[in-house]
């Protein structure tokens, strides 16, 4: 940035690294918001925790607190956490090393409020507050009233203090085994695991309650857990806190209880949440969420300047109902108001957010298709109906060629009919002869049996233009023999007419998929147009042309042409569509309905004028790839 | 009149139809020749023996009327009978008007087809012998001079030497020689006789003027 500024240069070069410096220092000033002047304006907090960080109580009751700040100062916080290790490194060395260290660490960034967690690190800071954090506000938490007096706290350390009350613990297990007789308390071998026996002595009925107590100490875990084996049925064990074992092991107490109540014979309490889920039963304890929570609210008070007292953390029972189940425990041997975990829960219970959305998604979903399926239904129907009408309009236009053509065709009818009358006439006066011309006659018969089937050919062909579809007849067939029976049936018509009518000789079959009938329609159409046309011409110059031919082995093509007058170049277009017509008597639809048959079976139809006069209609459809 | 037996020519593109039509004249003992197409009867066509056409009326390429129509050129003594797969008033109308000798529906029966067939027959023989009438006339008619044919269109008329003189400039003497000359060339023996031949050739068109129609009646009829 300095290079940038002292380099001389032309104004413009100036006025762009100045304009450079700014951005950088833009850039400098959004990338790290923790600058100086900005970090002033967030409070700092420093947590201590007494342990390490695998010690589930301060870490529950440290995680909870950090997100409540979070949550309530909205990011706006500097939280800083140091793990004292004063379990593992009780010694007075580590302690001065630790105090020593975290003067230092934080002589730029000094605490505005201290938190910390447990006897032990609460008497660590009250010792040595001036040299870590000497303006700062020192909250705690975690340990009882009680202790507080023997820490001897100055007035201006407050706390959330944790009573806990083994008694209460006590009295959820009696509540849950009204007929047990012994009580069997352990504890371990660290300071702190001996005062909570001295607690429990003190604050525990006697026999007098009509249990008959047993303290189980300075053992080694493996001991504890052989004891806690073999303790008389229906005991009660109460687990307090195994620190250390008579061993000198360190143990996260939850890992030593497991370990002990997986063995034990009885049911074991404890007086921790953290137990829970561990193999305790229960017991009456301040979670290490709602410690937590309270050392927050006062944490945040503090900030905010407000006047701060020491506060009592409420107490619940808790109860792990997997434990309940394993030895046979009443749930309704529970406290009111206990906070029962692991319960298997009704699906209902558990997952009623989930169901709700699963049943209202799958509702909507329903619904969807349903709409959907409705939708679907209509256009189904409604395709149907237009597929129908085509139909019934394709029939009437099928009614209306064979009208058109029923005289020629009754005229080629004539045609075997006259032969056949002719034939027999002939015979007739041939039988009366003396010799008669055997081989004549024999021919002549034969000649009635051909001139009958062609009759029969005519009949069922015009059976098949006036054949009435009420749906689509899909068939594979070769395009060559339609244009030949269509070529058949416009043959009488077109002689009438004076037009020769030619095909080119097919050179290969050209298998297409569609209704045979639809087709020949289609054909017949586009035919009696173009004979249509022809009326003016010469009659040596009327050439119907049929030719099919295949298309880049995908498709198959007819071509009609005739030597009519052709089509005015700007109605090529229009021809198709419904209702245009040239002709006096035409309806206007016949060369739609073709458009439209030829659409159906996914084909294009098309118009145009031959160079050498006339006009051409052809048609694509794809070809059927038979097997 | 002519000892040739009559010949039965049958168009019809339909060759079922035309072979059995053809066997039921063979069986009924007429000669029959069968032509496929209108073009195909008028390049084979050889036009002295007596006979009838049957033709089919609906052809592709020459059509049955259009066919009649170049016959009445080519072939005037032979009677058409035409056979018809439908019925069409308009070309059976046509048809008779341009001469047609019958107009016969398919399937005709057999009585029908031989009646119309025998009638043909006759009509072609009446056609014949009034064809070689006229021949005959014609040829005498083409014997007069000039003159004389004037003369004889003057007479057929009804006119006096008198007035026949006057109109041609010339004498009545001379007239009575030109018409004595008339009489002999035709062979006839009256005014009556003469008119008669005039009408039958066609020379009496009352209409027109007499002298230059009756001229131009006579070259167009020469043959």
């Amino acid at each position: 940035m300095a290079r940038a500024s002292t380099k001389p240069s032309s104004p413009f070069t100036r006025i762009a690294s100045a304009f450079r410096c700014l951005l950088l220092l833009l850039i400098i000033v959004m990338a790290e918001p923790l600058s100086a002047e900005i970090v002033d304006q967030v409070p700092r907090i420093l947590i201590l925790y007494p342990y390490d960080e695998k010690i589930p109580a301060t870490t529950i009751a440290g995680e909870t607190l950090r997100h409540r700040l979070q949550q309530a100062t909205m990011g706006k916080v500097d939280l800083f956490s140091e793990f004292l290790d004063l379990s593992r490194f009780p010694e007075k060395v580590h302690i001065d090393r630790m105090a020593r260290y975290l003067s230092e660490k934080y002589a730029d960034r000094r605490p505005d409020v201290v938190i910390a967690l447990g006897e032990e690190a609460t008497g660590f800071i009250v010792k040595y507050r001036h040299a870590i954090a000497p303006d700062a506000k020192i909250v705690f938490c975690c340990f009882s009233s009680a202790d507080a007096v023997k820490l001897s706290l100055p007035s201006d350390v407050v706390g959330a203090f944790s009573e806990y009350d083994i008694a209460k613990t006590l009295l959820m297990a009696r509540g849950l085994q009204p007929e047990a007789r012994d009580l069997v308390i352990i504890g371990g071998s660290s300071d702190f695991d001996r005062s909570w026996l001295a607690t429990a002595r003190s604050d525990l009925p006697g026999p007098a309650s009509g249990l008959k107590t047993t303290y189980v100490e300075d053992l080694t875990i493996d001991e504890f857990a052989d004891r806690a084996s073999r303790v008389p049925e229906g005991s009660i064990i109460l687990v307090l806190t195994v620190f250390t074992d008579r061993s000198g092991r360190n143990f996260i107490p939850r890992n030593a209880l497991e370990r002990i109540a997986a063995k034990a014979s009885a049911p074991v309490y404890g007086p921790y949440s953290t137990y829970i889920g561990h193999g305790a039963v229960g017991g009456n304890t301040v979670t290490f969420e709602s410690v937590g929570t309270a050392v927050a609210e006062l944490a945040l008070d503090a900030i905010a300047g407000k006047p701060i007292a020491s506060v009592n953390v409420p107490k619940t029972f808790v109860a792990d109902a997997r434990e309940l189940t394993r030895w046979g425990l009443p749930e309704s041997g529970l406290p009111a108001g206990t906070v029962l975990s692991f319960k298997e829960k009704s699906l209902w219970e558990e997952y009623w957010a989930a169901i709700i959305g699963i049943v209202a998604a799958l509702a909507l979903q329903g619904a969807i298709i349903t709409v959907l399926l409705v939708e679907r239904q209509r256009r189904l129907a409604a395709e149907q109906e237009a597929r129908l009408r085509l139909l019934e309009l394709v029939h009437l236009n099928q009614s209306a060629t064979a009208g058109a053509l029923s005289a020629s065709i009754a005229h080629e009818l004539n045609q075997p009919l006259g032969a056949i009358r002719s034939n027999v006439d002939a015979l007739e006066i041939l039988l009366r002869k003396e010799q008669p011309d055997l081989d004549l006659i024999r021919q002549i018969l034969i000649d009635i049996r051909e001139d009958d089937q062609r009759a029969s050919d005519i009949i069922v062909r015009l059976r098949g233009l006036l054949k009435k579809r009420s749906e689509i007849d899909w068939q594979e067939f070769d395009l060559n023999e339609v244009v030949n029976s269509a070529i058949h049936i416009l043959h009488a018509e077109a002689g009438q007419k004076s037009i020769v009518v030619s095909s080119s000789d097919p050179t290969r079959a050209l298998p297409v998929r569609a209704d045979k009938v639809h087709l020949q329609q289609v054909i017949l159409n586009l035919a009696t147009n173009a004979m249509d046309a022809m009326v003016d011409a010469a009659t040596t110059e009327r050439k119907l042309v049929f030719r099919t031919a295949l298309i880049e082995n995908s498709e198959v093509e007819l071509s009609i042409s005739d030597t009519g007058r052709g089509i005015p170049s700007d109605q090529l277009d229009h021809v198709f569509h419904a209702f245009y017509t040239t002709k006096p008597t035409g309806t206007g639809l016949g060369l739609s309905i073709a458009r439209a048959i030829i659409e159906t079976y996914g084909g294009k139809i098309w118009a145009d004028n031959r160079a050498e006069g006339g006009a051409v209609f052809r048609f694509v459809l794809p070809l059927a790839q038979h097997g | 009149m002519t000892q040739l037996e009559p010949i039965i020519h049958i168009v019809d593109d339909d060759n079922s139809y035309r072979t059995a039509l053809a066997r039921l004249m063979e069986a009924s003992g007429y000669r029959v020749v069968t032509y496929g197409s209108g073009e195909e009867l008028l390049a084979n066509l050889s036009g002295s023996d007596p006979g009838c056409i049957l033709l089919d009326l609906q052809m592709p390429g020459l059509s049955g009327l259009e066919l009649q129509d170049r016959l009445t050129e080519k072939a005037p003594l032979l009677p058409i009978v035409f056979l018809t797969g439908r019925g069409d008033i308009k070309a059976s109308v046509r048809a008779m008007k341009a001469g047609a000798e019958d107009f016969l529906e398919k399937p005709a029966s057999r009585e029908a087809l031989l009646g119309a067939v025998e009638r043909a027959l006759l009509r072609s023989e009446i056609r014949r012998a009034e064809h070689d009438r006229v021949h005959t006339l014609q040829a005498r008619l083409d014997a007069l001079t000039p003159r004389e044919f004037d003369v004889f269109g003057l007479i057929v008329r009804g006119k006096l030497n008198k007035q026949i003189a006057y109109e041609l400039g010339t004498s009545e003497r001379t007239v009575k020689a030109h018409r004595h000359n008339v009489m002999e060339k035709l062979g006839v023996h009256s005014l009556a006789e003469a008119v008669s031949i005039a009408e039958r050739l066609g020379l009496l068109d009352l209409t027109a003027k007499p002298s230059d129609d009756a001229h131009g009646a006579v070259r167009r009829a020469s043959p």
